[in-house]
């Protein structure tokens, strides 16, 4: 009797083993065998907005588009009139929700422009959905994607405020002569950022190469390329509209010998904002309108340098695949209704792109002060200073961030 | 019947974990390696060729001194973690008592947290001014101009604390084990303290721990170490018993082991350190490898780089595997 008790629970073992196995294959399969639906981005520092799985693309061609139940917006830190009390709140958004019903999901996920982009290229390289509507990224990038075919090509008839707005100095662009891929956001002027009570009073870009007590190791360049090459170009003298292989190696030169020097505590993106806030750098390259955000630390100054200013353009593209295109573009049109966009404006300290917002300042009772301000309406005698850095081919391009990689130390 | 049914089931229960591995490893692994030999550029497309096998020298050439950087920090951070993972490790299985779990739990409990996010907290605990140096600078004990942040230093210290875990654990589990009767009938038969052990392993801990911080601060090392040597002798042959070293270390090696490629393994590859902690003179293979990637979009480089990263961490390894041979270890002393 013994004996076989033992074996009857040996067998059942042995079948609840193999049973489960079974099991566990057939399972295995069958969930193989759903397809997912398309894959969602999770590279780089991005939040993934949720519900980015296949939503089908709305139509917008001809008629005014409906606006959808939700929006996802990726843009840079500082570039949207935030709640000062609350940080999560930003009033256009709430007035476009107000307006519309759609919820935007607003992120500040852009550190840089190559890692962003990089964060999507696959979802767009294989027609899936990039899980955000609209992107903003600088010129040269804009011209990139344009080239690649990345992006959405506008339905103008959705945006009659952005093409009735628009800066007649935007208009020139090669890369877009139809205006009909990208939105000028807003134009920055890169500059230096520096704290006079530490450094003293600075007036020329060759500080940031130059080793003195006060801001040696406490020095930062921006790894943006076209950015900190034209400002070292400044520098060493040659012009930046105009860049060579060989200006480029002088640049690149200046910078490699100020970090031998010691002068260079690091090379960063966005992040030098939190350097400079906590003091543990004095005189940065830095981006005009962050400066004024770093209310923390008032002493930190934007200084105009005297050999001139690089200044570039953030643009709104709506990345190929999004699906929500029509909101995107009542949304980026919503932004140029000249009274939205000085609502924008009153709270990010870089140039407007749309006509009328200068007026309505002056007009305005608070923001009277906002109309001459540098940062936003440069006045007429700063132009020269203005830099754009030129137009670079492809073979060029490679070449400029081949020599640049030395000086972020990759 | 019933034979052959049995050797059937291992299979089965192995195929779901073998076909993931195919399809999530080793088909991307094997994408990795035709994409080393290609050539071209991501708008004019990719052609594959077997001459582009020059990618590989190519690549590595302008970054040896990434690659003697990175082993120099894994391994740096490795012994740093084992020094301190060791006595937590053995203070938890051993004295834990009562308190295990909660203690086991505490060492775990930053893990809940992203990687990013407990790096980025260095940042603001190693600011120059910031809770730490704020105010030893007033006090006056460090100059004004000393940092750790963008530097090595803090490179190895956020790699040390980001991977304190793993070496933790498996340590944890090998004491675990240990029959403390063989500690006791050790210590019966004269393997106390005060004996010539205890003595050797605390003089070799201060002697790296000195000699690793005269590197670090460019101090001359004559006098620390030899002071260190003699210090640590003192205090191991006090707290550290003959026993410890014959009995209970070689016993926990294999967690030692386990724990050490847990830690250097991944940090050898890693870039997140480097990128927030450090400078542009301290960048990892790791920052090449995603510059390759994500800023020059080289993917052919890119790709050669990994595949000799993996390489040089396979060679590596066996080679510890080799020297460690913690069987013959283990077995030997007891």
């Amino acid at each position: 009797m013994p004996d076989r008790i033992d074996l009857s629970i040996e067998i059942t073992r042995r079948r609840f083993l193999a049973g489960s196995a079974l099991a566990g294959f057939a399972a295995f399969l069958s969930a193989c065998g759903t397809q997912g639906t398309g894959a969602t981005a999770t590279a780089g520092a991005a939040t993934l907005p949720p519900g980015t799985a296949s939503t089908t693309a709305e139509p917008s061609v001809g008629v005014r588009a409906t606006p959808s139940a939700e929006l996802n917006w990726a843009n840079w830190c500082c570039y949207l009139d935030v709640d000062t009390a609350d940080d999560t709140k930003w009033k256009t958004l709430e007035d476009f929700q107000a307006a519309n019903g759609t919820v935007v999901n607003y992120q500040e996920v852009i550190d840089e422009n190559e890692g962003f982009v990089a964060s999507i290229s696959n979802q767009i390289k294989n027609s899936q959905d990039p899980g955000w509507d609209i992107i903003v990224v600088t010129d040269w990038m804009v011209a990139r994607l344009v080239r690649l075919g990345w992006v959405e090509e506008f339905d103008l008839a959705n945006m009659p405020n952005y093409v009735a707005n628009v800066r007649d100095i935007y208009k020139s662009q090669q890369w877009d002569a139809g205006m009909n891929h990208h939105a000028p956001w807003q134009t920055g002027m890169t500059g230096i950022g520096y704290d006079p009570t530490v450094t003293g009073v600075l007036t020329s870009v060759k500080s940031l190469f130059t080793v003195d007590p006060r801001w040696k190791g406490k020095t930062e360049f921006l790894t943006e390329m076209r950015d900190a090459v034209g400002l070292a170009m400044l520098a060493a003298g040659t012009d930046p509209r105009t860049p060579t292989r060989e200006g480029c190696d002088k640049a690149v030169e200046l910078m490699q010998k100020a970090k031998s020097d010691g002068i260079v505590r690091d090379v960063k993106g966005n992040a030098y904002t939190e350097d400079l806030s906590s003091g543990d750098a004095v005189l940065c390259m830095a981006w005009s309108g962050d400066i004024v955000t770093l209310t923390d630390t008032p002493s930190v100054k934007f200084l105009f340098p005297d050999e001139g200013v690089m200044f570039w353009t953030d643009n709104c593209v709506i990345p190929k695949g999004a699906a929500h295109k029509g909101t995107a573009e009542l949304m980026i049109d919503y932004c140029y209704v000249p009274e939205h966009a000085a609502q924008v404006e009153a709270g990010v300290a870089y140039i407007t792109p749309v006509k009328g917002v200068q007026e309505i300042f002056a007009a305005s009772a608070d923001n009277k002060a906002l109309a001459t301000d540098p940062l936003r309406f440069p006045p007429a005698e700063l132009e020269p200073k203005l830099v754009q850095f030129g137009i670079l081919n492809e073979a060029d391009e490679a070449y400029f961030n081949e020599q640049f990689a030395k000086v972020i130390g990759v | 019947m019933l034979r052959r049914r049995r050797s059937l089931i291992p299979y089965l229960l192995l195929a779901p974990g073998l076909l993931w591995l195919i399809v999530f490893f080793v088909w991307p692994l094997l994408q990795v390696f035709l994409a080393s030999f290609w050539s071209g550029s991501v708008e004019r497309g990719y052609t594959l060729s077997l001459s582009n096998w020059t990618n590989y020298p190519n690549a590595i050439e302008p970054v040896l001194p990434h690659v003697g950087r990175s082993v120099l920090y894994s391994l740096t951070a490795t012994v740093l973690t084992l020094l301190i993972a060791y006595p937590l490790a053995y203070t938890i299985a051993v004295r834990g008592g009562r308190f295990k779990n909660l203690l086991l739990f505490l060492v775990v409990a930053p893990f809940f947290t992203s990687f990013l996010l407990r790096t980025l907290s260095w940042k603001i605990i190693l600011s120059d001014n910031g809770v730490i140096f704020g105010p030893l600078k007033d006090i006056g004990i460090l100059p004004d101009d000393f940092r750790v942040l963008a530097t090595p230093m803090a490179v190895v210290a956020g790699i040390t604390y980001n991977f304190l875990p793993f070496m933790t654990l498996p340590i944890y589990v090998a004491l675990e084990k240990i029959d403390l009767r063989l500690v006791e009938a050790a210590q019966d038969l004269y393997a106390g303290p005060w004996q010539r052990g205890g003595t050797l392993v605390g003089g070799l801990v201060g002697g790296v721990l000195a000699a690793g911080l005269s590197f670090a601060f460019g101090w001359p090392p004559v006098i620390p170490v030899v002071l260190a040597i003699l210090v640590g002798a003192f205090v191991g042959s006090v707290f550290v018993s003959e026993a410890f070293v014959r009995v209970t270390f070689p016993l926990s090696l294999p967690g030692v082991f386990a724990g050490s490629l847990l830690t250097f393994i991944p940090a050898v590859g890693d870039y997140v350190n480097a990128e927030f902690l450090g400078n542009p003179d301290s960048r990892m293979l790791g920052n090449v490898i995603q510059n390759r990637f994500l800023t020059q979009n080289d993917f052919p480089e890119a790709s050669a780089l990994s595949f000799i990263l993996m390489a040089g961490i396979l060679v590596m390894v066996l080679i510890y595997t080799r020297l460690l041979g913690t069987e013959q270890l283990t077995q030997s002393r007891i």
